[in-house]
């Protein structure tokens, strides 16, 4: 009888103790999850769309990174962009921005100097000079490129690069759809959702599909 | 018991009550009222420590919730202002910083977040940038070793703000992860791949935190040690009223029932006061009754006896006159003449005995207690009485010495003897030793044995009993009936026990146990 009632006791007492340790327990600063706070901050990046081209690498962590390119300037690095002449050609008029052929012969060519310095790499192969781009106008959409590939060689983070230059290079908003083809006949098609989610409609899933 | 013979501290409280006497030998065991003062007040359960306990525990659990959610919401509501505030002023700065893509690692890149850095609200900061391979911090260390994984994670995984609060070597940190993106067109923007981090120690948070908390605890403590001035102030108001009853209820149980309470207040304790005197004078007005009719009772035996021995007395001396001259009478007057003598001898015996009885019950038998050789003492006995033949066996060793009253110790042994000699048979066998028992004094014993049938079983409860007569069918015996209870009373006025028995070899045994020195006895 008096055991019983001791031992309810020390029970009302334990649970009394239980009760106030959370409450005096977290005191001080304590440890906190990730916790999210509003949307990503937007910097300066001095794109101009007349002469800027954004190119599409692959940075050490397996995304993609943009990367500006300017068109204009050193002749010295003229062989790289398939003859001067041709492209001024296809580029009717300066005024225009910079043509998608224009674009991904660039993005084949690879990463220069400054992007390697920055850790940048391609995963596309080193394609022989003379290859040709041809791009379809688009239709409904969608954009229909031919490349000196085989696109079967290529891995998912090649397509997606390609995918995001043509992209980005033929629409400022990046949203469109596009199709690779290659000489083979074989052909790719996707987006390039690499833009926010809060700027609109849900994007495509990263990385191209295949037809 | 007498009016004032108060306090009753000894073996005769018991035997108050009426004429039945205590039939065992338990003088010992009347003390009892004295047992409970030893008691220490303050007790580890007691009813003050429960309230004590009570009240602590009602304001500590009080005190401890209020000040901890006080805490708790202080702290946190401080906790988010700060890093609201440095969330969103990291948020500013860097919109404002111009990046050329791809980034260029180097001073140029370490000077722009300097300049970030130095623009930290709440607190200056270190902005960290990682950019592809490029690491750069406006601080000596180009890799913060606070940011967790888990936020650069975050950051990479999905275009969101994000913060973490971390505590390192017990110094906490706020890790702000912002991922940086630029506009592609006017109305859409794309993930650049830098992410700039900022890490602000929030130590002047902490010693806000700190200072909240001995606030919180600066305010409970105090609040602690008022709740025990109540608390202290109700286990008195209920503590006193407690130890007043238990102090009357030792009273009244040492015999003093006129004691009463002195009733405060209009609470259960004052109630509870209130019938407790009423029992008390209830009990006490009883009590009285009965003493009274006992009382009258005694009178009358003890008024009776000496009414009768005076006209006693007279008729011994005409008996004995009538006995001599007995011889001179016809036979069957001779033989009325000798009943009647006879008769009026026993008679005045019994009054004798009764009138000694009386004294026992008014408590006005004295001890009048005298060193004697208790073997000496004895053999007297036994020669005054003419018991100096082969009947009596004695085992009598010489120089034992003990403080006795003699004529009581008489009367003892006499009644003893006598009684075993009526009603046991020859021999008897009177024996006498000493022994000693640890916690208590020497003791004399005397054993009086005889070699009869014994006491039947159930007669033994009753030996000692007034006018108890063991064997049933002889009504007449020539004892009183009072001899043995003469010699309990004796025995008891000494200090000492007396009890009956049948050995295993026979007989009967009346075995008395005196203390050596009986000055402790009543007297």
């Amino acid at each position: 009888m008096r055991r019983t009632r001791t031992r309810r006791r020390a029970r009302a007492v334990a649970a009394a103790v239980t009760a106030a340790a959370p409450l005096l327990g977290a005191c001080g600063i304590q440890e906190t999850d990730v916790i999210e706070a509003g949307g990503p901050a937007s910097f300066q990046a001095f794109l101009n769309r007349d002469h800027d081209m954004l190119l599409f690498f692959r940075s050490p962590d397996g995304g993609l990174s943009p990367v500006i390119r300017t068109t204009e300037p050193s002749a010295g690095f003229g062989d790289e962009y398939v003859e001067p002449g041709s492209a001024d050609q296809n580029s009717t008029d300066t005024a225009g921005p910079v043509p998608t052929e224009k674009a991904v012969l660039a993005l084949l060519a690879g990463p220069r100097e400054e992007d390697r310095a920055a850790g940048l790499s391609t995963s596309l192969p080193a394609t022989r000079p003379g290859g040709t781009v041809e791009v379809e106008p688009p239709s409904n959409g969608k954009v229909t490129t031919r490349l000196p590939l085989a696109l079967q060689d290529l891995n998912s983070t090649a397509l997606h690069q390609l995918t995001c230059t043509i992209a980005y290079s033929h629409n400022t908003d990046g949203q469109v759809v596009v199709e690779l083809t290659d000489q083979d006949g074989t052909s790719r098609t996707g987006t390039c959702g690499l833009a926010p989610r809060n700027s609109g409609e849900a994007p495509a899933e990263p990385g191209p599909s295949t037809r | 018991m007498t009016t004032g013979s108060g306090a009753g501290s000894g073996p005769g409280s018991g035997s108050a009550t009426g004429f039945s006497p205590d039939r065992g030998p338990d003088p010992a065991t009347g003390s009892g009222p004295d047992r409970g003062p030893g008691r220490s007040r303050i007790r580890a359960f007691g009813l003050r420590t429960r309230l004590l306990l009570a009240f602590l525990l009602v304001a500590a659990v009080s005190a401890g919730t209020t000040a901890a959610l006080t805490y708790r919401e202080a702290r946190n509501a401080m906790l988010q202002t700060a890093q609201d505030t440095a969330v969103t002023s990291f948020r500013d700065q860097v919109q404002q910083t111009a990046f050329g893509l791809p980034l260029q690692g180097g001073e140029d890149l370490e000077a722009v977040l300097r300049d970030i850095a130095r623009k930290g609200k709440p607190h200056p900061w270190v902005v960290f940038a990682e950019y592809g391979s490029i690491r750069a911090s406006s601080g000596e260390n180009p890799v913060s070793t606070v940011i967790t994984p888990e936020l650069r994670r975050a950051a990479r995984a999905n275009p969101h703000g994000s913060f973490e609060r971390v505590v390192k070597d017990g110094v906490p940190y706020l890790t702000i992860a912002m991922p940086m993106v630029f506009k592609a067109s006017p109305d859409s923007v794309l993930p650049s791949g830098l992410v700039l981090y900022a890490v602000m120690r929030m130590t002047d948070e902490q010693v806000n935190v700190d200072a909240l908390l001995m606030a919180a605890r600066d305010g409970a403590l105090p609040g602690l040690a008022v709740a025990l001035i109540p608390g202290l102030i109700a286990a008195r108001s209920v503590l006193r009223p407690v130890r007043e009853l238990r102090r009357a209820a030792r009273s009244m149980g040492s015999g003093r029932l006129d004691t009463r309470i002195p009733v405060r207040g209009s609470d259960e304790l004052a109630d509870l006061a209130r019938t407790f005197n009423e029992s008390a004078a209830q009990l006490e007005c009883s009590v009285r009754e009965l003493r009274e009719a006992e009382e009258r009772a005694r009178r009358f035996a003890s008024d009776v006896s000496h009414e009768l021995r005076t006209p006693l007395a007279g008729m011994l001396a005409v008996t004995e006159v009538l006995d001599e001259d007995a011889d001179h009478l016809d036979a069957d007057t001779a033989r009325a003449v000798r009943l009647v003598s006879a008769e009026t001898g026993k008679l005045a015996v019994l009054v004798e005995d009764l009138m000694e009885i009386s004294r026992f019950d008014a408590r006005a038998a004295e001890l009048n207690t005298d060193e004697v050789d208790v073997a000496e003492a004895i053999r007297k006995t036994l020669h005054n009485r003419h018991w100096s033949d082969d009947r009596i066996r004695t085992e009598l060793p010489d120089g034992i010495r003990a403080r006795l009253d003699p004529r009581r110790f008489d009367i003892v042994i006499a009644n003893l003897v006598g009684n075993a000699l009526r009603h046991g048979s020859a021999p008897v066998t009177v024996s006498l030793r000493t022994e000693t028992r640890s916690p208590s004094p020497p003791v004399l014993i005397t054993e009086v044995m005889d070699s009869g049938p014994g006491i039947r079983p159930e007669s033994l409860p009753h030996i000692f009993d007034r006018f108890y007569k063991a064997d049933a069918a002889r009504t007449r015996s020539a004892g009183s009936g009072l001899g043995l209870a003469i010699t309990l009373e004796n025995v008891k006025l000494h200090g000492g026990t007396i009890r009956a028995g049948n050995p295993p070899g026979g007989g009967a045994v009346f075995t008395v146990e005196i203390p050596l020195h009986a000055e402790g006895a009543r007297g």
